[in-house]
């Protein structure tokens, strides 16, 4: 049995377990744009929000609408029922309106005695950069009193370290990916970014030692095309899988439980609030950042291009209003690069929508060729 | 020598035998719950019926939503996706065809094809009924019409009635209204004719027309949805020479042929 397949889809992981038995605390978050760094800096695990496991969501929908995202309202649905009260508290941010509604609701149910609100501009300015940098201040003052101890410079650096490292073993794992023939497949590494995201960075590392050495010599055979896959926030291994079965290979992504919760995440400052603040807001590669597609689509492209791929996926949930938007322009300029698209609108873990997804992704493979 | 092509679908299924002249013979039927019975079924039917040995098939191709556990029973050698069989049968039935409306039980598809039938580019409804087999057989239960009624029927109407809801499940009590305020089922039905080829135009301009078009699918055989869809999108719907339920299945066999040696 690999390390990949020892770790767990469960919400509440023996990791967690273990962490929680020992008196620690644990803060849940869900936007991409939260410095996890400044969370660890206080010796509190974050712990990303997902929702494994494809619940129902009549309590999501009591408080939320049919048309808000079903990501969104199956994590609601998750933290309603009970299934996240291993966690003391909540970080929210303005990541996207129905993420909002999400925690706001979810604050309101279950009154968190811990809930801080981080607000993320919309801009990357030098102006914006700075209320940041503040907005990150108030943010590790708070979680400074929740955890009852100081958040010290140096205990940011060394969270910063530690993320630096975690970053370049995820790296790696992503070059042993875009090799031909890969090593790791694009399910396995979903499920070891959704798994990292529940752990300390500085396990998460030594985990990663483990997988490389594992993988490095591994090989991925039998696939027809080599894909890209991007779009909106989605913890769905099986989603990856599905698409994986039909002879594709996802060799590289563009996804929030993905490349873009790491890549480039570098910078040198000796502050390291104002540190964390750009290498956040300076490489969300999310269309909630305004007048910034350029650059988010530049690094779609060399994505692409680096791992040599046959064709794109853009897949969204029904009801994203930023990917929904996004994929029109992301679709054309692709296309405009040579890269042929396919655009998978989905219910986020609908289970019973596999075949039809299949479909759609066999006969694209079919176009290609393949 | 035969080539085979399988095609379960949602609400029937089909096998096409074809040899170097074309096709064969063919049968269709209602599925069973189980896609593999569906495609046994179907099978024994044609072998039955048209007398063919099963041993001189000498390649089968399995399609639909059924058509990967049809592989894995044994009764295909290979499988396609749909969207690529309707391409292929709509090509060799009417080889000028570019664009390929297909409306089954629960998708709709519109499908460009290239001058061999080769896939171009395809688009899907989504999860929703709206545009499918399933909206019209709900509205026609609902008017206490068969489905062959249904098309028919709309012919005579005097107008044609606005149903401004999408869902399936709303149109049907706007159905329900009309009916409670004495309106004509003629009226009605062409109503949701109307709707239906509303919402696959709609499909049809977001992967673009490019003639000639041609219409695959059980909803094929309703001629109210083809006037319709014919006025919107100011094209001739060109008719197959065939059944326009057996061309995913004879798309099938014909990738059966090509990937069975014989192109």
């Amino acid at each position: 049995m690999t390390t990949l397949q020892r770790q767990s889809t469960d919400l509440e992981t023996d990791y967690v377990r273990d962490w929680k038995k020992k008196g620690g605390k644990v803060l849940g978050y869900a936007c991409v744009a939260t410095p996890v760094e400044i969370i660890e800096a206080a010796g509190v695990l974050p712990y990303r929000i997902k929702a494994f496991g494809h619940p129902d969501t009549e309590l999501g929908d009591a408080y939320l609408a049919r048309f808000n995202c079903r990501f969104c309202r199956s994590c609601l649905q998750l933290g309603l029922e009970g299934s996240y009260d291993f966690l003391d508290g909540l970080v929210e941010t303005n990541g996207c309106d129905h993420l909002r509604g999400m925690f706001e609701n979810w604050q309101h149910v279950k009154e968190y005695d811990f809930f801080h609100y981080l607000k993320v501009p919309h801009f990357l300015r030098d102006d914006s950069l700075e209320y940041f940098t503040e907005e990150l201040a108030l943010m590790r003052d708070a979680v400074a009193a929740f955890a009852g101890r100081e958040i010290t410079d140096d205990d940011l650096r060394a969270a910063i370290d530690t993320y630096d490292e975690v970053n370049a073993k995820l790296k790696r794992l992503y070059a042993l990916r875009e090799q031909v023939p890969p090593a790791v497949s694009g399910a396995e590494v979903m499920e070891l970014v959704c798994t990292g995201s529940s752990m300390m960075g500085a396990d998460f590392a030594a985990m990663l030692d483990e997988v490389l050495a594992e993988k490095e010599n591994a090989r991925v055979s039998g696939y027809k095309a080599r894909l890209i896959i991007m779009g909106s926030a989605t913890d769905e291994v099986d989603l990856i899988a599905d698409i994986e079965s039909t002879g594709a290979l996802i060799a590289a992504d563009a996804l929030c439980f993905g490349s873009r919760a790491f890549w480039n995440r570098e910078g040198e400052d000796g502050d390291p609030l104002r540190l964390l603040a750009e290498r956040y807001l300076g490489h969300l590669f999310c269309p909630r950042m305004f007048t910034d597609y350029d650059r988010r689509i530049a690094y779609i492209l060399d994505t692409a291009e680096r791992a040599g791929v046959d064709g794109a996926i853009i897949t969204y949930n029904k009801f994203c209003d930023l990917h929904g938007v996004e994929a029109v322009s992301q679709r054309m300029d692709l296309e405009k690069a040579g890269i042929p698209v396919l655009v998978l609108e989905k219910d986020y873990g609908s289970q019973a929508d596999t075949g039809r997804i299949k479909t759609r992704v066999q006969a694209f493979l079919e176009r290609l060729g393949k | 020598m035969y080539y085979g092509g399988i095609d379960v679908g949602s609400l029937t299924a089909q096998a096409v035998l074809i040899n170097g002249k074309g096709i064969h013979a063919y049968k269709s039927m209602g599925v069973k719950p189980n896609p593999v019975q569906s495609a046994k079924a179907v099978v024994d039917m044609l072998i039955q019926e048209e007398n063919v040995p099963w041993s001189q098939v000498k390649f089968c191709v399995s399609t639909g939503y059924g058509r990967e556990q049809v592989q894995a029973e044994g009764l295909s050698q290979d499988n396609m996706s749909e969207i690529s069989c309707h391409g292929m049968g709509a090509s060799f039935l009417v080889p000028e065809a570019r664009t390929v409306i297909d409306i089954g039980g629960q998708d709709a598809k519109v499908i460009r094809i290239g001058p061999g039938g080769e896939l171009i580019d395809f688009v899907m409804n989504d999860k929703c009924a709206a545009g499918t087999g399933r909206f019209l057989e709900v509205q026609a239960r609902t008017l206490g019409l068969s489905l062959d009624e249904l098309g028919t029927v709309s012919l005579g109407a005097e107008k044609v009635l606005e149903l401004s809801s999408r869902c399936s499940i709303f149109c049907e009590t706007e159905v329900l209204h009309y009916l409670q305020r004495g309106h004509s089922k003629a009226d009605i039905a062409a109503g949701v004719n109307r709707a239906m080829a509303e919402r696959v135009a709609a499909l049809v301009r977001r992967v673009g027309l490019e003639k000639e078009v041609t219409m695959s699918g059980g909803v094929a055989k309703n001629v109210a949805v083809r006037a319709e869809l014919e006025r919107m999108l100011n094209v001739r719907l060109i008719k197959y020479g065939a059944d326009s339920q057996i061309v995913g299945a004879l798309g099938a066999a014909l990738m059966a042929r090509r990937m069975g040696g014989n192109s």
